[in-house]
């Protein structure tokens, strides 16, 4: 299901009324052009899975964070937020959790190469 | 009082791998616990990027290095996905006895080394490690390797099970039943064992859901979500099988649901040993696959030892566009904070434990 970023957090709330009380897995895919931001969710009553894509401007990189929904997205938008660039407005920065490198671009980024140098 | 700060790790016994914790301590209480994780952190995420598909296949068992073949397995079974390959039914059934022993053997060294961290040292270790020991050794025979099997391949298998390995594989299960009567008396007729497991790091099902925690974590506080049952893959619909499922969500909820598994996988063995059909079982050589269409998005997922793994592949013609792993010991360990808090610093290890991390797959 594609939705707009503005209504990610309304999307998410009303799911998790509806059953859809676990979250499986945040992640991103670069398509160069755009960033999308993949959000896996799962009605454990029911065994039904949907997955929710919000599509990112590059030039615009910020998304609404959900930790006050799910406390399971934490590490999840943190790992999202260090591999790619992604800003998450709504909640506290906190140190970085896998690379400990915030350079630009960022590892999982396209214009990341692999085998390049990199200065931090 | 003033809250203390302790430093535990990155190299503890207790840490299964390299990871450090910030242990902020209220006297002997557990106020707060930082895990500081990514010293393992290789980035396989972006390695895979740059390979042709079957390129990191051997790569990929090293991501969770005490269940290798679960994460092979899952592998290939996303590309097969993306490809559009059939698995026959032999290969089938040969993947599900495989992937049930190696989940003996890892919950066998899970078994034996929560003793160690709780002090019982090495006697249960060893007994672990010898019968885990036999399991590698049937799984040896199956494919040629101890630990990193390789054995997986597009659409089966790189061999089939050699002659008389159902026969070795059954009497090992007698074997293994017995043994795990002697390590229920020993281990849970212990008194400071039950001390140790019994309330100690709660969680109720509302909060299992909300910490988006997963495999025996999840099962223990009463939600029953298993991949097997939930979304069968393979034959395991058709071998009658039952998630482990228990309502107490303490440490020792945990140690029964792992034992428990263990009792459920000889039963998936024998019964899947027993409906064996024959034919091919083998992979199809890779000159024969065409790859997939250019972003073709697919996601997988496996009940690993550890619990749900799962892989969301973009394809592309040559090799992965993107994979991303989501990992269970990762968000099991981000429970980590929650679930200690309000605890005696003793038992965080035991928490801890209880969680099996494999810190090579937290990091990936």
């Amino acid at each position: 299901m594609k939705i707009d970023r503005a209504e990610l957090t309304e999307t998410v709330e009303s799911m998790k009324k509806q059953g859809f009380d676990y979250l499986v897995k945040i992640t991103a895919v670069d398509y160069v052009n755009s960033v999308e931001a993949v959000y896996f969710l799962r009605n454990t009553e029911k065994n039904e899975d949907t997955t929710l894509e919000v599509e990112i401007d590059p030039s615009d990189l910020w998304i609404p964070t959900i930790v006050k929904l799910h406390r399971s997205a934490d590490w999840y938008e943190r790992e999202m937020s260090e591999m790619f660039g992604i800003e998450i407005k709504g909640r506290k920065a906190k140190r970085l959790l896998l690379e400990k490198w915030d350079g630009k671009p960022s590892p999982l980024r396209k214009n990341f190469i692999w085998g390049e140098p990199y200065e931090s | 009082m003033a809250i203390t700060k302790v430093n535990v790790g990155p190299i503890h016994p207790s840490t299964h791998g390299v990871l450090r914790l910030v242990v902020h301590l209220d006297g002997d209480t557990i106020a707060k616990v930082e895990p500081h994780i990514g010293f393992l952190h290789r980035g396989v995420e972006k390695l895979v990027e740059t390979r042709m598909y079957m390129q990191s296949h051997p790569y990929m068992e090293k991501i969770d290095y005490m269940a290798p073949m679960s994460v092979d397995d899952l592998y290939v079974s996303t590309v097969e996905k993306a490809m559009e390959i059939e698995v026959s039914e032999r290969a089938q059934y040969v993947r599900v006895v495989l992937l049930e022993l190696q989940r003996i053997a890892s919950h066998l060294f899970w078994v034996g080394s929560i003793c160690n961290d709780l002090g019982q040292l090495f006697t249960t270790f060893m007994w672990g490690f010898r019968d885990r020991d036999m399991a590698l050794r049937l799984l040896e025979t199956a494919t040629g390797q101890r630990m990193f099997y390789v054995n997986m391949r597009l659409g089966g298998l790189a061999r089939d099970i050699p002659e008389g390995f159902g026969d070795e594989t059954l009497k090992f299960l007698d074997y293994l039943e017995k043994r795990l009567r002697e390590y229920e008396k020993f281990i849970e007729k212990n008194p400071i064992f039950i001390q140790r497991m019994k309330d100690i790091g709660r969680i109720s099902r509302s909060e299992a859901l909300d910490l988006g925690v997963t495999g025996q974590v999840l099962r223990a506080s009463g939600v029953s979500y298993d991949v097997r049952k939930n979304n069968p893959y393979y034959v395991y619909d058709k071998l009658d099988f039952n998630p482990v499922v228990l309502q107490q969500g303490d440490n020792l909820a945990r140690y029964r649901a792992r034992v428990l598994e263990i009792e459920e996988s000889i039963r998936l063995i024998r019964k899947a040993l027993g409906k064996m059909p024959e034919g091919n079982a083998l992979g199809m050589p890779v000159k024969l696959v065409s790859p997939p269409v250019k972003n073709r998005i697919v996601s997988v997922s496996r009940e690993n030892p550890r619990g749900e793994e799962m892989m969301y592949m973009v394809g592309d013609p040559q090799g992965p566009y993107r994979l991303s792993i989501r990992a269970p010991t990762f968000i099991n360990l981000s429970a980590l904070d929650y679930m200690a808090r309000g605890n005696r610093f003793a038992d965080l290890f035991a928490i801890m434990g209880t969680l099996d991390l494999v810190m090579a797959d937290v990091d990936r």
